[in-house]
């Protein structure tokens, strides 16, 4: 029985067999599948990753007690390489899927989390055995920058963070191809957006509540514009206001509209409606589009109230100048300042060092076995 | 119309005067017009490096992210590595026979898509990974067109009799050198995966997310893969390694120009860029 299994594993034929295998997978994961549907029916399944596996497993039964009782040559030692490293990668694959951390954290600048509460991220997902104890210290977004340049080289954005823990801080600034690492971690830029400071006054002016609500980049598909609004990357949406710790009274939308010349500066739109059971989100996408269909100033903003026959009507809408009052019924809407928030991917693959030696071991076989048998070859002519 | 543009269509004109000099050689059986289509590469060769080099020296940004861009620098490589061969070893004088109908299609193609360079480059793409990543895949793909030539060598070799197929070596030698060329092409690919994995691990901290262009290139590099599986461990040879080197030259085109181009993945967000 063991024989026959060992056999069966070790043929050549299984390993061509398998490889054909995976060549179709993948033509069907180009053509008959595409995209998200190709990874959740092909490449995520059990079924292609155990073909993987087994294929793994028939390169070591098949090659390396064909391979070890030969006489060491350059061919021989070169193939050993090649084959090894599918080993190497298959390790690697598995230790890192037991200790691995991935996750998204997102800040304002200015702003600082604590790593090790689960609630300062968007987005976790971490191996059986990855221990949560690894993620502390406090990460801070110092400023965004924009129009980066290193060595005359635009990188359009970077982000300007410190990790510290204990004393310890590390700062450095991240870009597309300049990770920071840190703690064990590294961090990678994902993506960034606006993040206007939106103040509650009183009629007398003063300053009653005030926060920074990240707005989404949406963009139009007719135009390819942006707008920045509040909302889902679904669409814009709205937000109770104000915010805890005050009660909120009303649904708020905000639409930032940079200048075209000067950073952190240009208008800001704001729309309310009665507080509703739930957030809208249905918000139709072109009525709001740079807010243009809202009033100019000031003086001419809408303050009217709600249409009892039409409820989607906003019951205040305007657009102000950034740093500028809004009038809205008892109280004054303001956005004094606008800052950038930041999404950050953060990793924690233990696994990977071993994956990516095994990809240049695997190609310095490659090139050891050509230049074996090229020398063959030569010799035999 | 810009001298760059100009000197592309000349390239282009050579190519495909070598290219029916090729084909009208072989339908004749004439030997001289393999000379022609010869000189004519070489002629053609001459402009296709300057407009590579204008294009680098406008902008001082190196010219291979546009589709037209990568065909133009994936069809040099390919004619570089056909004219070292065929001015050290003169004996298959009919190589050009595939090579140069395929340069001329894919650069005429190439040719229509033909835009200004660019001003800047993507931050993702400024990264030392690409160099190794592009000259991989464009030197692969030289490598098994040659490698599909020889294929074809070998299967007009042992099908007709005529005095200019039988000036070409031995069936056995055809065959050894198209093996040679995949299996060089095959280390190419190789180093176009690798390199592209660290490339993605710089930008994205991952190595390998199934995205349709990592795919096909994972399918050009097992075609390869299996073609050497069945030359060493099953011991093919000959006429059906000739087909299939034919065959999987195909795929390479529409896995290399093909797809990332006209779909949207990782790899056309570089071409929205610009």
């Amino acid at each position: 029985m063991f024989q026959k299994i060992y056999k069966f594993l070790s043929s050549a034929k299984l390993a061509l067999a398998l490889l054909i295998l995976i060549l179709a997978c993948c033509v069907f994961g180009v053509t008959v599948f595409r995209g998200q549907e190709a990874w959740e029916v092909i490449f995520s399944a059990v079924w292609f990753n155990g073909i993987l596996v087994i294929l793994i497993v028939n390169i070591s039964f098949c090659f390396f007690p064909r391979v070890l009782r030969r006489r060491l040559t350059v061919v021989s030692f070169g193939m050993i390489l090649f084959h090894l490293s599918f080993l190497g990668m298959l390790f690697g694959i598995v230790y890192n899927s037991f200790f691995f951390f991935h996750g998204t954290i997102r800040l304002t600048e200015g702003e600082v989390l604590p790593i090790g509460s689960l609630a300062s991220w968007d987005i976790t997902n971490r191996g059986r055995y990855f221990d949560l104890s690894k993620l502390k210290g406090e990460i801070s977004l110092m400023k965004m920058h924009r129009g980066y340049v290193v060595e005359g080289e635009d990188k359009v954005v970077a982000y300007e963070v410190a990790i510290g823990h204990r004393g310890d801080t590390k700062q450095g600034v991240l870009y597309i191809t300049n990770k920071l690492s840190a703690f064990g971690f590294d961090y990678y830029r994902d993506k960034e957006g606006f993040s206007p400071l939106v103040m509650l006054h009183d009629k007398r002016g003063r300053r009653l509540h005030g926060f920074f609500i990240p707005l989404q980049s949406l963009q139009n598909k007719w135009d390819e514009s942006f707008l920045y609004t509040t909302g889902t990357k679904e669409g814009p949406g709205t937000l109770p206001f104000p915010q805890d710790p005050l009660v909120p009274e009303f649904s708020l939308q905000v639409i930032y509209i940079p200048d075209p010349e000067k950073e952190r500066a240009g208008d800001a739109v704001f729309r309310m409606w009665p507080l509703g059971p739930e957030n809208r989100s249905d918000i139709d996408f072109n009525h709001s589009k740079d807010g243009r269909e809202a009033t100019g100033d000031n003086d001419t903003n809408k303050q009217e109230g709600l249409d009892e026959t039409d409820e989607d009507k906003p019951i205040f809408e305007g657009r102000v100048m950034i740093g500028e009052k809004f009038p809205a019924g008892k109280y004054y809407l303001s956005v004094p300042e606008i800052r950038y928030w930041v999404a950050m991917s953060v990793r924690h693959d233990p696994g990977f060092v071993l994956v990516l030696t095994s990809l240049w071991v695997g190609l310095s076989g490659m090139v050891i076995t050509f230049i074996g048998r090229m020398r063959r070859s030569k010799k035999k002519s | 119309m810009k001298p760059d543009l100009m000197l592309f269509w000349i390239a282009v004109s050579l190519y495909g005067l070598s290219a029916f000099a090729y084909l009208f050689g072989m339908m004749a059986k004439n030997d001289k017009l393999f000379t022609v289509g010869l000189w004519s590469a070489v002629a053609g060769f001459i402009p296709h490096i300057v407009v590579i080099a204008l294009r680098w020296s406008e902008t001082g940004i190196s010219p291979f992210f546009t589709i037209s861009e990568s065909i133009t620098f994936g069809f040099f490589c390919t004619i570089l590595i056909f004219l070292i061969f065929k001015f050290t070893n003169k004996k298959i004088r009919p190589l050009g026979v595939l090579i140069m109908p395929v340069t001329f299609i894919m650069m005429g193609w190439a040719g229509t898509l033909y835009k200004e360079a660019a001003e800047s480059i993507a931050p993702a793409l400024q990264s030392g990974w690409i160099w190794a990543h592009i000259i991989g895949a464009a030197t692969g793909f030289g490598a098994v067109l040659t490698a599909a030539g020889f294929g074809l060598m070998y299967l007009l070799k042992d099908k007709y009799t005529f005095q200019i197929f039988e000036r070409l070596p031995e069936l056995k030698i055809i065959d050894d050198l198209s093996y040679r060329f995949v299996a060089g092409g095959f280390i190419m690919y190789g180093l176009m995966i690798v390199s592209g994995a660290f490339w993605s691990h710089q930008v994205k901290g991952n190595y390998w997310a199934w995205d349709p262009v990592e795919v096909w290139s994972l399918i050009s590099w097992l075609t390869y893969g299996i073609y050497l599986h069945l030359r060493i461990t099953m011991g093919w040879r000959g006429k059906r390694l000739a087909w299939y080197a034919i065959i999987a030259m195909v795929a390479m085109i529409v896995s290399y120009w093909g797809i990332p181009f006209t779909m949207e993945t990782f790899h056309s967000g570089f071409r929205i860029e610009h």
